[in-house]
């Protein structure tokens, strides 16, 4: 586990302190069709690229966050508050609010 | 002890004399030296036998790289006794002999080397099958290295994160210079070196250096003190392992492994030493001549009196006269006009054979000294994704095409320019001829393997096992390069060498399982079950009593009159704000929102496929605050997933995680309400506080929440108070409860006891596919709310019905079968028990499983597998135990 995360809040810290919540995934609404329940449970992107993913400061601030990875070089583009409007990442998350 | 006079270079304080044992003989040593050099100093020469042959072995690299000289310290196996600092009262044994060292019987092996050929390991014995049982114990007990302690000293290693900007690896001239120079450029710096000094060669070295009138070892020492001067954290006897993504750099320290990240890598390891190939090349008195700098230099030992100096390049001729000024007499062999071709010799070098144009002579001797083969250190640079380029005029592979956080110096960079000296190639003579010395394989092995099929270098490597010993090629890398080559008729760029990988340097396994602490969570009142005598398990990261004395009688306690259960691993949570109830509405399936305050419900929390992943109370404290419990097992995971979604849905919620704060324990059994009455400032009557209901009060006087609930099927009391008072409680709890004949009890019990009431636990019978309808849990389903996870499959699953649903049974004719045991429809397997038990009530054997559905009867038999045997198995749906739950609500 060698990369380091950085936390909105905490910095650049260690990868075994966090929680890794997978790639962000829409959540299905609940009058949709059983299919697009089942690609919200079932079905992955897997992009080799920039993704938004979930991460959780476990070891940290225990909060989570939204970041945006390559997975083909481990580098965060950039991460933020799943609520922060001003981000970028606004809205990324499931939005089952 | 015999030593050259006192010089400046070295490192002994000869005012301090040690004593250690070597294989029970009592030793001298001086402070300063190490197992090694005090080795040579007492004259033993014979430092190790070596791995499948049990030839004697001496000190040959004296630089840590090579595995000649490993031995066991204090009981720790395979220490670098060339390295490792003596102390007074040492106990240092040689490894891998029988009966000792000096005289190994197991020397057969290499008289009858036939027996072991190359992969003989994967032969040997195999055929007919039936000798492997027999073979392998006695391969296992003549060939390896030291024995793995059988008294299981604990070896401690703690982790070290350290993050700097810049790292340098090896702590030579060139990563001395680095270093310091990195420094004084304002950089937080950190240097690595493997070795007890810094200096690197120049350290043991004490010809003059160019332009500045000082020998070599005094300019490492001002660039030491330049490095230290300007700020450089130095770590001596921590060799970097590996490097890996991000950058990471594990090294191993002498007790702790570092785990360091750093912006900036100089890998500065220089080069290594490499042996030529002649037969007999492992003889002990045969070194590489940076390991004889050392011993004259740092330790005053002269390692041999007649000593014969392979010059392969300017190394070569600076040892021949280090050995000159000491008093031996030198012969200098200059390859390529002349060659060594082999060795002569027992216990010790007596002689060597050299070949030239003009023909072949034999030289007398006790010292051969191999110098200047050199190649540089790239391992650490290729773990980190360079690519190694085949260098032409250095006959070797240099580092090319670096990340971009990564220089390499020195040495290891290929500069200066080493001597154009080819890789060696074996001479054409007959007699063991090593390539590698940790695992014994000679030349003769490897013709044998590539005939075999086994051609390309990484093949060969895992078939012969050549350089996959603990020197990881440091001492044999260019020879089984250049042995390959030469075997199998391809360019030494066309061969390659095989895959960087890590640990670079061999680690310890307490340095592998550094930081990887296994936490042990003891509750509030863990004393008060020591002191009665509980028999303890594991349940999660804690230590809970599994029972008392016999878990029958303590059903019958809980059942009979009353008793206490230690439930503080619980998971505890406080959920307060203006969101609290939402929150608690979607992360339920159930109600929250018409929860009366001081009142509880039952709860499971589900995923979005609507599985159940935990299960516990919410407790109602007031309007916009909540007291929940989880699992002792699901805490964490569930702390995690509350603030997952809290996260995502941005409520204005405080979560707070109680579980460690608070202690918790649960009274049950008829007079429970009894002992309450004693404790208590309130009411706990049957109105006043009825079953799930809670009550916040005084209790024994601490400010206790108290939560009418009960899993064991008994009138009881589930009582939190924070965790400093847990002790107090319990004994004001068994002192009021003693008339009643109050007692502890154990997990056990509490198993049975739920059992009988055929009460769910999540995760035992329960798995990653149960759905609440499945589980007969769907009472607590409202599907009219509008959401809540699992909400929409749950919607999908109940027209469907589930397939499987878990059920209650008993079992005929007294048995009861194991958990896990399957169910089956005539050869079948249909389902699965998840608990069973013997229940003293029910005179007989219960349990609960997942059934078919069609199944799902009250009456129903089926059959169930275990051990050979089957047991007949009969559907009960209600409870075994007060199935109307009057005594629960009583």
């Amino acid at each position: 586990m060698p990369l380091l995360v950085p936390c909105p809040g905490c910095g650049a810290r260690e990868v075994a302190e966090f929680s890794y919540g997978g790639e962000s995934n829409k959540r299905s609404a609940q009058d949709a069709p059983p299919s697009d329940l089942a690609r919200y449970l079932f079905f992955r992107r897997n992009l080799a690229g920039e993704q938004v993913e979930w991460w959780y400061h476990r070891d940290g601030c225990q909060r989570w966050f939204l970041a945006r990875r390559d997975t083909r070089t481990n580098v965060f583009a950039q991460t933020s508050w799943p609520r922060e409007t001003a981000s970028p990442l606004a809205g990324e998350g499931r939005g089952a609010g | 002890m015999d030593r050259l006079a006192p010089s400046p270079a070295e490192v002994l304080d000869r005012t301090r004399r040690l004593t250690f044992s070597l294989d029970g003989r009592a030793l001298t040593a001086f402070n300063g030296d190490t197992v090694g050099s005090a080795m040579a100093a007492n004259g033993v020469t014979i430092t190790a036998r070596s791995f499948k042959y049990h030839r004697p072995r001496g000190l040959f690299c004296m630089t840590g790289a090579c595995a000649s000289c490993l031995c066991t310290v204090d009981g720790v196996p395979n220490v670098r006794s060339c390295l490792e600092p003596v102390r007074d009262g040492m106990r240092v044994r040689r490894q891998n002999a029988w009966p000792s060292a000096d005289h190994d019987l197991l020397r057969a092996f290499d008289r009858g080397s036939a027996g072991l050929p190359a992969g003989f390991y994967y032969k040997l014995g195999q055929r007919p099958r039936f000798l492997w049982p027999m073979a392998e114990p006695v391969v296992r007990r003549v060939a390896g290295l030291g024995r793995v302690p059988h008294d299981r000293t604990p070896q401690h290693a703690d982790r070290i994160t350290l993050h700097v900007d810049t790292l340098v690896i090896g702590g030579g001239r060139a990563g001395l210079i680095a270093a310091r120079d990195a420094a004084r450029a304002g950089k937080r710096t950190l240097l690595l070196e493997s070795r007890p000094e810094l200096g690197g060669r120049l350290r043991s070295s004490t010809r003059p250096v160019n332009g500045s009138g000082l020998p070599a070892y005094q300019i490492a020492a001002q660039l030491d003190g330049e490095a230290r001067e300007a700020g450089v954290e130095i770590r001596l006897q921590t060799p970097a392992i590996g490097v890996f993504e991000g950058p990471l750099v594990a090294a191993a320290a002498p007790d702790a492994l570092l785990r360091i990240h750093p912006s900036e890598i100089v890998v500065a390891t220089g080069a290594l030493e490499q042996p030529a190939m002649f037969v007999n090349n492992d003889l002990p008195g045969i070194m590489l001549a940076e390991g004889v700098d050392r011993l004259l230099t740092l330790y005053g030992v002269l390692p041999g009196r007649r000593a014969v100096v392979v010059a392969y390049g300017q190394e070569g001729q600076e040892t021949a006269a280090s050995l000159r000024a000491a008093g031996a007499q030198v012969q200098v062999v200059n390859p390529p006009m002349e060659t060594v071709v082999r060795a002569i010799g027992g216990a010790r070098l007596r002689a060597v054979v050299i070949e030239s144009r003009t023909g072949t002579r034999q030289i007398p001797c006790d010292l051969l000294v191999i110098g200047g083969l050199l190649a540089p250190s790239t391992n650490l640079v290729a773990q980190a994704g360079a690519r190694l380029r085949y260098d032409d005029a250095a006959h070797w592979f240099v580092p090319a095409e670096l990340p971009g956080y990564l220089r390499v110096v020195g040495r290891a960079a290929g500069q200066p320019r080493t001597p154009a000296c080819s890789p060696p190639t074996p001479v054409p003579s007959h007699g063991k001829q090593f390539t590698c010395l940790c695992m014994d394989v000679t030349v003769k092995e490897m013709a044998h393997a590539i005939k075999e099929g086994f051609d390309s270098i990484e093949l060969l490597k895992r078939y012969t096992t050549l350089s996959m010993g603990p020197c990881q090629g440091k001492a044999c890398l260019q020879a089984s390069v250049g042995v390959t080559a030469h075997l199998t008729q391809q360019t030494i760029a066309v061969t390659g060498t095989p895959t960087a990988r890590a640990p670079w340097t061999p680690v310890s396994l307490a340095t592998l399982a550094a930081g990887h602490l296994t936490p042990r969570k003891e509750t509030a009142m863990h004393d008060r079950h020591v002191e009665a005598g509980a028999a303890f398990m594991w349940a999660g990261d804690w230590r809970r009593p599994h029972h008392y004395r016999d878990p029958g009688a303590e059903c019958e306690a809980v059942h009979e009159r009353v008793a206490v259960i230690d439930v503080s691993s619980l998971g505890k949570f406080r959920v307060k704000g203006p969101d609290a109830v939402a929150l608690l509405e979607r992360l339920y399936p159930g109600r929250v929102q018409d929860l009366k305050v001081l009142r509880i419900r039952y709860g499971a929390m589900l995923n979005d496929q609507g599985v159940i992943l935990d299960d516990g109370t919410i407790c109602r404290l007031g309007d916009d605050e909540f007291y929940v419990t989880t699992t002792t097992g699901g805490t964490s995971a569930m702390d995690q997933w509350m603030r997952w979604w809290l996260a995502d849905w941005g409520l204005n919620v405080e979560l707070v995680n109680l579980s460690g704060g608070f202690a918790a324990l649960n009274l049950a059994g008829p007079r429970s309400r009894e002992v309450m009455e004693r404790v208590c400032a309130f009411d706990v009557g049957a109105r006043a506080l009825p079953y799930l209901a809670a009550a916040r009060g005084d209790l024994a006087g601490v400010e206790a929440l108290v939560l009418r609930i009960g899993f064991v099927g008994e009138l009881s009391y589930e009582i939190h108070v924070p965790s400093a008072f847990g002790e107090h409680v319990w004994d004001a709890i068994m002192q009021a409860g003693a008339d009643f004949g109050i007692a502890p009890f154990g997990m056990e019990a509490q198993r049975i006891l739920r059992l009988e009431k055929q009460h769910v636990i999540v995760g035992q019978d329960t798995d990653a596919l149960s759905t609440p309808y499945g589980a007969g849990l769907g009472w607590m389903v409202k599907g009219d709310k509008p959401d809540f996870l699992g909400r929409r499959s749950l919607e999908i699953a109940r027209e469907t019905g589930p397939a499987e649903r878990l059920v209650g049974f008993t079992i005929e004719a007294g048995a009861v079968p194991p958990e896990g045991a399957a169910i089956i429809d005539g050869n079948r397997p249909v389902g699965r028990v998840t608990s069973s038990r013997w229940s003293a009530r029910h005179q007989g054997g219960i349990g609960l499983g997942w059934v078919p559905s069609a199944w799902a009867e009250d009456g129903h038999t089926f059959e169930i597998v275990y051990d050979g045997r089957r047991a007949t198995a009969k559907v009960a749906l209600q409870p075994f135990y007060d199935p109307q739950g009057k005594r629960l609500r009583s």
